[in-house]
């Protein structure tokens, strides 16, 4: 997918855009369904996600993001535009995105593969409650509160799943960042 | 800015990775982080999490003219887009606060709301509620004691001020929750200015003026 996205960048590549569609934009909008979007709104901000990732392409650079993230950041703020439209109905278009500037860190790309596997496993190494609340963490909008409610459960048990589930995953990183 | 000892709660970078906070707590963070690649390298690990859950989400099949579509809407390549690199280090420059700002922290219009203290709110109250505010308190002076209703981020931008947490300085991040009490004092040669991002309750701007607000949930 980082191969697609440079040959996006590098000239513009339809066919590797369309590769790139194809792998994300169902999920981005199966994303922001999972956070509450009627399919109609998820099909829209997923193409205006889309369109981002077109223009932008360029801006993406590999020493720092996998495809996955990069693209997850994007649909992140455009979900985060998307409700201050409704609440701000004035806003200018071109907002600054909220976003730090990172680091890169050296052998970077290859550190990122190897980052990118070890998440995922991590991931799938998580007992099922505590991936619950970690997926619901990123998915919804709603606060941790509203979470806790909807399965049931005390706040302090949902926020204690959903650390014990980050320090997880920080600790598969953790030697990495060294 | 290799000096900075105060960082937000994990808790807090887990949220702006994920996008839930407020965006005035949000372009505080930023700014920390913008400052700080200690909690720059968090929000990127938190962020690659984010790209496995999204790698990992639902499939849900697009419309069948949606690629069409994204095609004619992109346009050609005339609207790629370059960022703006930040014209100096300091941290009133950096985006995003810098876009939130009207000119250079010196000619913000401060509005006196106590002696030695004087403030200015920016315009962010955002997609959630949040308020938004620069804080000047002059070197020696001491705020009156003080809780927090609700969360507050306090990240300096200039001077320092100790309370009894330790000494906060340039870059440096007070993630206080709802129950800590303090009095801090601006120290050193120059007054103390901070930006402070508050989860603002209702009442904050209906009942109360701009003007008249400062030590609510201060």
């Amino acid at each position: 997918m980082e191969e697609c996205l440079r040959k996006v960048a590098e000239n513009g590549d339809r066919r590797a855009f369309a590769e790139l569609f194809s792998y994300f934009a169902p999920r981005v909008k199966g994303f922001l369904m999972r956070g509450g979007a009627t399919p109609e709104q998820a099909e829209d901000l997923a193409q205006d996600v889309m369109v981002k990732v077109l223009r932008k392409a360029q801006l993406f650079d590999s020493s720092k993001a996998s495809a996955a993230t990069w693209i997850y950041t994007i649909a992140r703020n455009a979900r985060i535009d998307a409700i201050r439209r409704v609440a701000k109905p004035d806003l200018d278009e071109n907002e600054p995105m909220l976003m730090p500037e990172e680091a890169p860190r050296a052998d970077a790309a290859c550190e990122l593969k190897e980052q990118a596997g070890r998440i995922s496993n991590a991931l799938q190494a998580l007992p099922p409650e505590q991936l619950e609340v970690m997926k619901l963490h990123f998915y919804e909008d709603e606060p941790h509160s509203a979470i806790a409610e909807r399965l049931n459960l005390p706040l302090g048990t949902v926020k204690s799943r959903l650390r014990l589930a980050f320090e997880k995953i920080r600790y598969e990183l953790e030697d990495l960042n060294e | 800015m290799s000096d900075i000892n105060h960082h937000p709660r994990f808790e807090t970078l887990a949220d702006f990775a994920a996008g839930r906070l407020d965006e005035a707590r949000a372009v505080v963070i930023a700014t920390h982080a913008a400052l700080c690649s200690r909690c720059a390298g968090a929000i990127s690990d938190l962020e690659t999490i984010g790209g496995a859950m999204l790698s990992s989400a639902p499939v849900v099949d697009m419309s069948t003219d949606a690629l069409e579509r994204v095609l004619a809407k992109a346009g050609d390549a005339a609207n790629i887009v370059i960022p703006e690199k930040p014209v100096s280090d300091m941290p009133e420059n950096r985006p995003p606060l810098a876009e939130y700002l009207t000119g250079p922290l010196d000619d913000v219009s401060w509005k006196p709301v106590a002696p030695g203290v004087s403030q200015s709110v920016l315009e962010a109250e955002g997609y959630r509620k949040g308020v938004l505010r620069l804080l000047k308190i002059q070197a020696g002076t001491r705020m009156p004691k003080h809780s927090h209703k609700g969360e507050e981020l306090t990240l300096i931008l200039r001077g320092a001020y100790t309370d009894n947490v330790g000494k906060f300085q340039v870059g440096d991040l007070a993630d206080l929750d709802g129950d800590h009490l303090h009095e801090p004092e601006a120290i050193g040669d120059e007054p103390c200015i901070c930006l402070i991002a508050t989860s603002a309750p209702l009442e904050f701007k209906t009942m109360i003026g701009k003007i008249a607000q400062p030590f609510v949930g201060l």
